[in-house]
């Protein structure tokens, strides 16, 4: 830097006020980058996806209540009420249970042992998009029945730590399950069949025994009475399964919400509340100190007015008059950038063990500092803008 | 930079009063380089004034001032820049040095910016003009005179096709007087250029090509 310019120029920089600037843009800065981070760190024990893109599903019955059961209080899902789910905002869509309308035995065959089991049964079905099994032969055709089946897998844990660890069954691994030979009876209008059928997968999601639509529709119309049947669970597929909005609604309704989906999902979503929150007081300190240090560099340039513009008169451009300050703000603010980037990096230091403890594997400091980066860039510029218009302004000195 | 213009040039602050006698304001003024130009002014008929719009520091004027037939209105920033370095060495009444900078700083400020003498040349004027004493101490610490002196020096310090001086021995001795008038035609010698004096009463001891009133 010139020196010359440097000496007459940094009179009146106002050490006091750069620095309460560098420590507000620092305290600032820190904790935006800081929750950023600690956010990105801890969101894997929230799911593995994203909370703001991750789809989720509740799935909906009616409350039941005794006295309700007594009034004959219909526990189905009408049409009306459907559609009034489907017009929430937090709604994406809705899909139905369908229930069998006919009463099922399932034999399973264990392995070469010649033991079997047999066992009441019950099937579901709900619409393709809403099952999270997405590799399995998912058809059925009248012409060969055979019956494929998604069950939960709490049920194959069930099973494996329940019940055959007691029995002194075989404990079976997924792979294995598509091989064990099933058997279902089903009986109704007049008819009783054996359908041979497997597993084809199981769900996370849904908590019951899954068999195709298709199947569902052709059973029915085989061996059902007959009457239609309004839905009793509903899967609804939300936004944030955490949301407020949707506890409100169940409850005005009565309705009730398997599984503790909605309840992960709302720690997930008050952790998104709550970073938002924060990173936003954050910002908010970011954005006062830079009009902090805008202030600051008015006061500086105004009480430089006169040296300025004899520069200027000498021959000297707006240009080469406002580096120096230029520079000063490019320095201050890279300066508050590393020490902010550097205190995110030992409050994470401070932090990770906890979530080492809990396997959490670490998530990457990089969007964290890309984003004090963009805001120290964001704040520079403006501040750099200001300089350059304020310079070029004393331009001409009217009398 | 050949010629400067002011045609029918009057500022603002004069428009509607009584017009007084001028052969600078509101008149044809061709002003060529080379030439040696006094302008004898009373207080207050805006001998500064003109200065600044021919430095282009301000345009609160009416009328046109040209530089080789070019309005200067349109000259940009960094023409003027330019202007500023290499076209007009100006004077300054106030002088306006940076008082804590040392007389010799006030114009290396000037002369880094031009390249135009060596520090030997420039403590040669220092000492040519009675300073070489004074060449480390702040300019705010400088009598008005040494002041002038100093400013003078740096005027010095640039390629010119116009000196343009506004009353620059004000605060001088003859002595003085007549050493600045050298070291000011030699330089216009040398560079081709022109000078142009303005004055309230104390002349630069000069040979004019011209003298106007304002």
């Amino acid at each position: 830097m010139h020196s010359l310019l440097w000496k007459l120029l940094r009179k009146n920089i106002s050490l006091v006020q750069l620095i309460g600037f560098g420590i507000a843009n620092l305290v600032g800065l820190t904790i935006v980058i800081l929750v950023v981070q600690f956010y990105r760190d801890v969101q894997p024990v929230f799911g593995d996806e994203e909370s703001f893109i991750r789809k989720d599903y509740l799935v909906i019955t009616r409350s039941v209540t005794s006295v309700g059961a007594m009034m004959g209080t219909p526990s189905e899902f009408s049409e009306a009420d459907i559609a009034d789910i489907e017009a929430q905002p937090w709604c994406r869509q809705v899909g139905r249970f369908t229930s069998s309308e006919f009463s099922i035995y399932a034999t399973v065959g264990l392995g070469n042992s010649g033991r079997s089991m047999y066992s009441q049964f019950f099937f579901e079905a709900i619409p393709t998009d809403f099952i999270d099994v997405t590799d399995a032969e998912w058809e059925f055709s009248p012409s060969q029945p055979e019956v494929p089946v998604i069950v939960s897998r709490d049920y194959l844990s069930l099973y494996n730590f329940g019940f055959a660890a007691t029995q002194g069954l075989p404990r079976i691994s997924e792979g294995q399950v598509n091989s064990i030979p099933l058997s279902f009876t089903l009986t109704g209008n007049g008819r009783s069949e054996a359908l041979p059928g497997h597993i084809v997968g199981f769900s996370n999601r849904l908590n019951t025994v899954i068999v195709p639509e298709q199947f569902m529709q052709w059973a029915n119309e085989r061996y059902g009475n007959g009457g239609h049947r309004q839905p009793l669970r509903l899967i609804v597929e939300v936004n944030s399964p955490g949301d407020v909005k949707i506890d409100q609604y169940m409850v005005e309704h009565h309705y009730e919400v398997a599984g503790d989906k909605a309840q992960a999902g709302k720690a997930s979503y008050f952790l998104t509340v709550v970073t938002t929150i924060v990173v936003a007081v954050g910002v908010v300190i970011s954005l006062l100190s830079f009009f902090v240090l805008m202030l600051s560099i008015y006061l500086l340039l105004q009480k430089n007015t006169q040296r300025l513009r004899d520069l200027l008169l000498l021959g000297y451009s707006p240009a080469q008059v406002s580096r120096p300050y230029k520079l000063m703000v490019l320095a201050v603010n890279g300066v508050v950038l590393v020490l902010a980037v550097v205190a995110m990096l030992v409050a994470r230091a401070a932090y990770r063990p906890m979530l080492e403890a809990l396997q959490i594997p670490p998530a990457s400091v990089w969007i964290a500092i890309a984003i004090g980066t963009a805001i120290i860039a964001l704040i520079t510029t403006g501040n750099i803008i200001a300089i350059h218009r304020k310079v070029k302004a004393l331009w001409i000195q009217e009398s | 930079m050949q010629i400067i213009e002011l045609r029918d040039a009057l500022p603002r602050v004069f428009a509607g009063r009584e017009p007084v006698p001028s052969q600078v304001w509101q008149c044809q003024l061709r002003l060529e380089r080379g030439k040696h130009y006094l302008i004898v002014a009373e207080s207050g008929t805006g001998k500064s004034s003109m200065c600044s719009y021919i430095y282009g520091y301000r345009r609160d004027y009416s009328g046109t001032i040209t530089f080789d037939g070019a309005d200067i209105g349109t000259l940009t920033v960094p023409q003027w820049c330019e202007v500023r370095r290499t076209g007009i060495a100006y004077l300054p009444q106030e002088m306006r040095l940076f008082g804590e900078l040392t007389a010799l700083e006030n114009v290396q400020l000037k002369n880094r910016l031009t390249n135009h003498k060596s520090e030997e040349e420039i403590l040669g004027l220092f000492a040519r003009l009675g300073l070489a004493d004074k060449v480390h101490t702040p300019a705010a610490r400088l009598s008005i005179g040494q002041q002038q002196r100093v400013a003078i020096v740096r005027t010095l310090c640039q390629q010119a096709d116009f000196f343009l001086l506004d009353e620059p021995v004000s605060h001088l001795d003859e002595t003085n007087n007549a050493i600045v008038a050298q070291l000011f035609t030699a330089e216009a010698d040398r560079q081709g250029a022109a000078i142009i004096v303005t004055s309230v009463g104390n002349h630069l001891l000069l040979d004019y090509d011209e003298e106007l009133r304002l």
